[in-house]
């Protein structure tokens, strides 16, 4: 009897074995097909269950800080109310990990369908067709009319656009009074400063504060310092065909500038830096108030004086010329997946996120100061203090701003990413000098744009 | 030849032709079946083997000729990967503190289990409570909480420079973010990790027959001295096994080395591992041929050591029937 119920339950196991296979192999079928049939969205793959109800389920994707996280819920919870037959599910996380996360995902096909994008790497990601191009939709679901005409235009290449800015932004230095004022140190005079007398009051605050507290954050993992530091003499780190722009003279300047602020004590120890280095804005010296100075963008100050809560105020980059070397930069990009399956109503949501009053609302200047210059006047009434002060430095940037230099090459994040941040490393520790860094710059960028 | 060649031939008179039918039926289904029941149940790892795991092998092989940004279609440039890679100082600086530290965490880690197991083996009462206890970091110590935890306790304010404060060291290094240290955080937390060989150690010990204790001790052996010259020789196959594992893993390390240096492998390259740089150009900077190229080569490079592990192993290994 027991061996009669064994062989048929095993009958039974064996009689099912196909159906097993077979169910496996479509399901695994139909993973493989879906990347092709309808990439980009989460809910695209359960297309059936979602056009039963109706409705069209859109990602969105950016990065940033805590605080934007929350708002730009805010706005999706927004545009959902709008639009009943639409769901955006949201997606982000802090910026080093979103470019690593986006091209996984555009490789294997579920990548979000409305994306931030960057200066650096909207070039780069548009040439390889990895962006969908949104002249089709301009005018009609996409309002361009009332965009700044400084940057309207600069998410194009060629003749194609790939991307909107979100609003406009420079790089400056952020300080914090308070800190000054406890270190004794006035405030100095950020239109005359030079790059030594920077090294010198940021140096004079850590010796005039408590232990732990430091005059400047060290600005040698960012490209942008070199950048401006580079445009004040005239170079930019890619020219406007693509080749690496920077001149040995001007990198040795740039790398002896970093040490100095090492060697004097103007910026922590570098085993300090390294920490709060990949940290971001809440974790940022003048966030935690260990520091005096740090250098951000504009549109990052609300943030870091949310996180530092106090008023924050902003000075000019030093210079040891009259040109500035600071410019206007499209703060962001708002692109679309090129393989998204519903690429109108992507181009719907790009439209709201860049000037529904509503959003712009929300946004303040934390996207760069709005580039729907409609909505930047209305908003610049209701902005807080630090989006005040933001907007208010911007425009006493106009007379000295150079021109945005021109989407960098393919290649060059690695440039503006890994050869900059581990440069910097190499001074700080000391294990390269300033001339030994400048000529390991060189070779390593040549060769990544060689490819 | 249809007849059951199982059955001895001097036996086959004895059984009735019924009966010689009814048993090869049942042999015939008995091994049919068993065959199907167990390809059934193996199914599950060929479908994963040939579903997940050997179409990647394949197309990283091919990839790995290719320059591929991820993003876009690969383009075949044959060697090239391999060859910049010669030339590629931060491989080279990958492949050294990858090296550097499985030589040295490895052995410190069998080394610490080893002692802990022969200490455990004594038949403590309450046992299972230390076996669990101790085998708790090794289901942790591969996860990012616990490289968080290592990076907020090892950093310039964490809690051991608190500690060391109190102690009077009036301001240590970060221990995570100094070159010269960094690498050793990740040495310690592997070695933190002795759960796992330490269970094998374990069970182990408990197959070393008592009598041979008992012969030693009458000799006068003590307790020193029948570790070396017992414990130790009849544990070298349980040694070995552990030994070749913990290599094998420990060149595939990621997660700690990616959490504790923010994913740059920093301070200046100093906890860059093999699999961390692996990353960083696959993923970071879309060079995903040659990111293929390197897992070659760490297969290339784990297979050569395993293999030599293998050939010292004739050396120093020691069966108990030889």
């Amino acid at each position: 009897m027991r061996t009669r119920s064994g062989r048929l339950a095993r009958g039974s196991l064996l009689r099912r074995v196909p159906a097993v296979v077979l169910a496996l192999a479509l399901a695994a079928c139909g993973s493989g097909a879906d990347p092709g049939s309808g990439p980009g969205s989460g809910g695209a793959g359960s297309g059936g269950a979602g056009r039963a109800a109706g409705k069209v389920t859109l990602r969105l994707a950016w990065w940033g800080s805590d605080s934007r996280h929350a708002y730009t819920q805010k706005i999706i919870d927004l545009f959902e109310a709008k639009h009943p037959d639409i769901v955006v599910d949201p997606d982000y996380g802090n910026f080093d990990d979103y470019w690593n996360k986006l091209a996984t995902g555009i490789a294997g096909g579920n990548a979000p369908d409305v994306l931030q994008q960057d200066t650096k790497y909207l070039r780069d990601y548009a040439e390889r067709g990895a962006m969908a191009d949104l002249s089709p939709y301009l005018g009609k679901e996409i309002a361009v009319a009332d965009l700044d005409p400084v940057v309207a235009t600069s998410g194009r290449v060629g003749d194609k656009t790939y991307g909107l800015p979100t609003g406009v932004n420079a790089y400056a230095v952020v300080a914090d009074p308070a800190a000054f004022a406890a270190a004794r140190v006035p405030l100095p005079d950020d239109a005359t400063w030079t790059w030594e007398r920077f090294t010198s009051v940021a140096a004079s605050i850590t010796k005039g504060s408590p232990k732990g507290v430091y005059g400047v954050q060290d600005p040698g993992p960012v490209d942008i310092t070199l950048e401006v530091f580079a445009g004040q003499r005239g170079e930019r780190l890619f020219t406007p065909d693509g080749r690496p722009g920077l001149s040995k003279a001007t990198l040795t300047a740039y790398y002896t500038m970093l040490a100095g602020l090492v060697a004097s004590g103007a910026e922590p120890p570098p085993s300090v830096s390294v920490e709060i280095a990949p940290a971001g804005v809440d974790r940022s010296l003048v966030a935690t108030g260990q520091g005096a100075m740090a250098m951000f963008w504009t549109n990052q100050l609300g943030a870091l004086a949310k996180a530092a809560g106090k008023e924050l105020t902003l000075l000019r980059l030093p210079g040891d010329s009259p040109t500035s070397g600071t410019y206007y930069k499209p703060a962001m990009f708002w692109s679309v997946n090129a393989r998204t399956a519903h690429p109108r109503e992507s181009a719907m949501l790009l439209d709201f996120l860049l000037n529904d009053p509503e959003a712009a609302r929300l946004t303040l200047s934390d996207r760069g100061l709005p580039a729907n210059l409609v909505r930047r006047k209305a908003v610049v009434g209701s902005l807080g203090t630090a989006d005040q002060v933001a907007a208010r430095f911007l425009e006493k940037l106009r007379p000295t701003i150079g021109a945005t230099p021109a989407l960098p090459p393919k290649g060059s994040g690695k440039i503006s990413g890994t050869v900059v941040k581990k440069t910097n490393e190499q001074i700080l520790f000391k294990r390269l000098t300033p001339e030994q860094a400048a000529d390991t710059f060189l070779r390593q960028a040549a060769s990544a744009l060689k490819r | 030849m249809p007849a059951t060649p199982a059955v001895p031939e001097a036996s086959r008179p004895l059984l009735s032709p019924v009966v010689r039918v009814r048993r090869r039926r049942r042999r015939e289904g008995e091994q049919g079946g068993e065959g199907l029941v167990a390809a059934f149940f193996l199914a599950p790892w060929f479908v994963g083997l040939f579903l997940i795991t050997a179409g990647p092998i394949a197309a990283s092989a091919y990839l790995s000729l290719t320059d591929f940004a991820l993003i876009d279609a690969p383009e075949w440039i044959g060697l090239d990967n391999y060859r910049e890679m010669w030339g590629d100082p931060r491989f080279w600086a990958a492949l050294k503190a990858t090296t550097l530290y499985v030589v040295v965490s490895v052995p410190l880690q069998l080394a610490f289990a080893l002692a802990l197991a022969v200490v455990l083996d004594r038949g403590l009462r309450g046992l299972w409570i230390y076996r669990s206890v101790f085998y708790l970091p090794s289901l942790l110590g591969g996860s990012v909480a616990i490289a968080v935890l290592w990076r907020q306790m090892f950093g310039t304010y964490g809690l051991v420079n608190r500690l060391l404060g109190l102690l009077g060291w009036d301001s240590p290094p970060g221990w995570v973010s100094t070159p010269e240290y960094a690498l050793w955080t990740l040495v310690l937390l592997h070695v933190w990790t002795f759960g796992s060989p330490m269970v094998i150690f374990l069970a182990g010990l408990r197959q070393i027959p008592r009598m041979y204790y008992e012969a030693a001790s009458v000799d006068g052996a003590g307790r020193v001295r029948r570790f070396f010259w017992i414990t130790l020789p009849l544990l070298t196959p349980i040694i070995f096994f552990n030994l070749v594992l913990q290599v094998i893993n420990s060149f595939q390390s990621f997660t700690q080395a990616f959490v504790i240096s923010g994913g740059t492998g920093g301070p200046v390259d100093s906890t860059l591992f093999y699999t961390l740089y692996l990353y960083q150009r696959g993923f970071g900077e879309l060079e995903m041929g040659y990111a293929s190229a390197m897992a070659w080569v760490l297969l290339l490079v784990v297979g050569l050591v395993t293999g030599l592990n293998f050939l010292a192993s004739r050396w120093w290994v020691f069966y108990g029937d030889e």
